[in-house]
């Protein structure tokens, strides 16, 4: 075990042990999904791909892939972000 | 949303293009920056169009480079734009100006005065009250003073009890309410006289001295209950003498205004006849018509034909015309001409049928005599058909009611 993973576990048992929610203490992606039509992400860390048709964005460790139709980028904030569109799935690579 | 989109309004945004090999890495570096991006969309192969705010265009021109992207500016938007636009348009810019302060300016007098609530008082009279204490159409608004104006409105028209002044906008609203005063009595002398036939079930004496009784049967214009009180025919004191010096001026009868209620049976008779045999004519339903126009004593046909294409008929004539007006007296007329077929009937029915139907016409002439909001007491038919065979049935329907027939009549004793 690496001294990064036993960082990495340490902190999660800390914040479990704490109740404080994952996006706050691990770094990780709040990610909300508003039927098909809309879905929001906190914490991420820039956009690698932009297609009407699949929405690549980097998170925390690896990448949230979107694929839908007439998909748009409503809203971007340095921390925060908003696709809209028809959203088919969504997928952690 | 809306607040975020208000500002970005507030303070100006363009809609910019993005091309170049990796538009994204503009977005992430923009972002990265805090710089808000909004209705981000593919518009190529290369392209991106999005939003940005009038005040980030600047720092974009050095992430722009930095990303190896260009970018154009498509639209400007917003208030700063809408500025410029405006600046070189200053006579509409006035325009607006004027408008708003004219209208602030108008609506800081009173343009309506409305009074509610009043019944007996006449509006013009609380107006006018109004108007004495400041509250008039035209007046600055801030020069009522509600509580002066509803003072003055009281002290002049001691009828009302209580009034209100509202402000509402322009209009401004007195509310009063009235007192209820007890009315006039009748002073004038009058007997209560019967208003219509009937046999009398009733009579219930508040002043005046009874003529009738219950059971009687009384005439139109009868007096009911007089007016007119004969002095009281005084009984000898038991055991007493009677004085003489009782003067005979009490013996004077009074006068009074007679006030009661005589209730009485009364009847209203109809009657209605019904043949065996029935004819006439009557409309089948059919109808044809011609429109025609008049001009000058010419006829132009604009519609139909003036065939009749019936062989019994009813014509029906009607003439359109402009009104004149002042001296010009248009030369037109519209005629549209109706013919009606009518047919000729023949109608048999039974002598039962018949006098159901002679009876329904009798009750409906008697219903017709009817006062309104009567209860109908009881009602009943009688068969008056003359012994001749071929004779129609003839029906008399009689309805009883019981009314109220007293009505005043004055008189001078």
């Amino acid at each position: 075990m690496s001294w990064r993973d036993f960082k990495r576990k340490v902190q999660r048992q800390f914040s479990e042990y704490l109740e404080i929610p994952g996006d706050v203490m691990l770094d990780l992606p709040k990610i909300i999904l508003v039927g098909n039509i809309q879905l929001f992400i906190e914490n991420h860390r820039g956009i690698i791909e932009y297609t009407p048709e699949g929405v690549r964005v980097s998170v925390g460790e690896g990448e949230v892939a979107v694929t839908g139709q007439d998909l748009m980028l409503r809203n971007i904030l340095p921390d925060e972000l908003c696709v809209e569109g028809r959203i088919r799935s969504l997928k952690f690579l | 949303m809306f607040m975020f989109k208000l500002i970005s309004y507030l303070l100006g945004y363009v809609v910019i293009l993005v091309t170049g090999e990796a538009p994204e890495k503009f977005v992430n570096m923009a972002a990265g920056r805090g710089i808000f991006l909004w209705d981000v969309f593919r518009s190529g192969d290369r392209a991106i169009t999005m939003k940005v705010r009038l005040n980030a265009v600047k720092p974009l021109r050095h992430i722009a480079r930095r990303t190896r992207c260009r970018f154009r500016i498509c639209q400007r938007r917003g208030v700063p734009f809408h500025a410029v636009w405006l600046r070189r348009r200053k006579a509409l810019a006035l325009g607006a100006v004027i408008f708003l302060t004219a209208l602030y300016f108008l609506s800081t007098f009173v343009w309506f005065v409305e009074v509610r609530g009043n019944e007996q008082l006449d509006t013009f009279e609380v107006l006018e009250a109004a108007e004495e204490a400041g509250l008039y159409r035209g007046v600055f608004k801030r020069s009522i003073e509600a509580g002066r104006v509803e003072a003055k409105i009281q002290e002049k028209l001691p009828l009302v009890s209580w009034t209100g002044v509202y402000i509402q906008g322009t209009r401004v609203i007195i509310e009063v309410a009235e007192r209820t005063v007890p009315g006039e009595e009748e002073r004038r002398t009058s007997h209560i006289v019967a208003a219509k036939e009937g046999m009398v079930k009733e009579v219930l004496v508040f002043d005046g001295y009874p003529v009738v009784k219950e059971g009687d049967t009384v005439e139109q214009g009868q007096v009911l209950i007089s007016g007119e009180i004969p002095p009281y025919a005084e009984e000898p004191a038991p055991g007493g003498k009677r004085t003489d010096d009782e003067s005979e001026g009490d013996r004077q009868p009074r006068y009074v205004h007679a006030k009661g209620i005589v209730r009485a049976r009364v009847w209203y008779e109809g009657y209605g006849e019904a043949g065996t045999v029935e004819t006439g004519r009557r409309p089948t339903g059919r109808s044809a018509s011609w429109v025609s126009m008049d001009f000058e004593g010419k006829e132009i046909i604009l519609s139909g034909s003036p065939d009749i294409p019936f062989e019994n008929y009813k014509v029906e004539t009607f003439v359109k015309k402009i009104p004149d007006w002042r001296n010009l007296n248009m030369p037109v007329e519209i005629i549209t001409v109706k013919y009606i077929e009518m047919d000729d009937y023949r109608l048999e029915r039974s002598r039962e049928d018949a006098i159901k139907l002679a009876g329904e016409r009798a009750r409906e002439a008697a219903a017709k005599l009817l006062p309104e909001n009567i209860e109908v007491r009881e009602q009943w038919l009688e068969d008056v058909t003359s012994g001749n065979a071929g004779d129609p049935v003839r029906i008399r329907a009689v309805m009883e009611t019981i009314e109220d027939i007293g009505r005043d009549k004055f008189f001078t004793p």
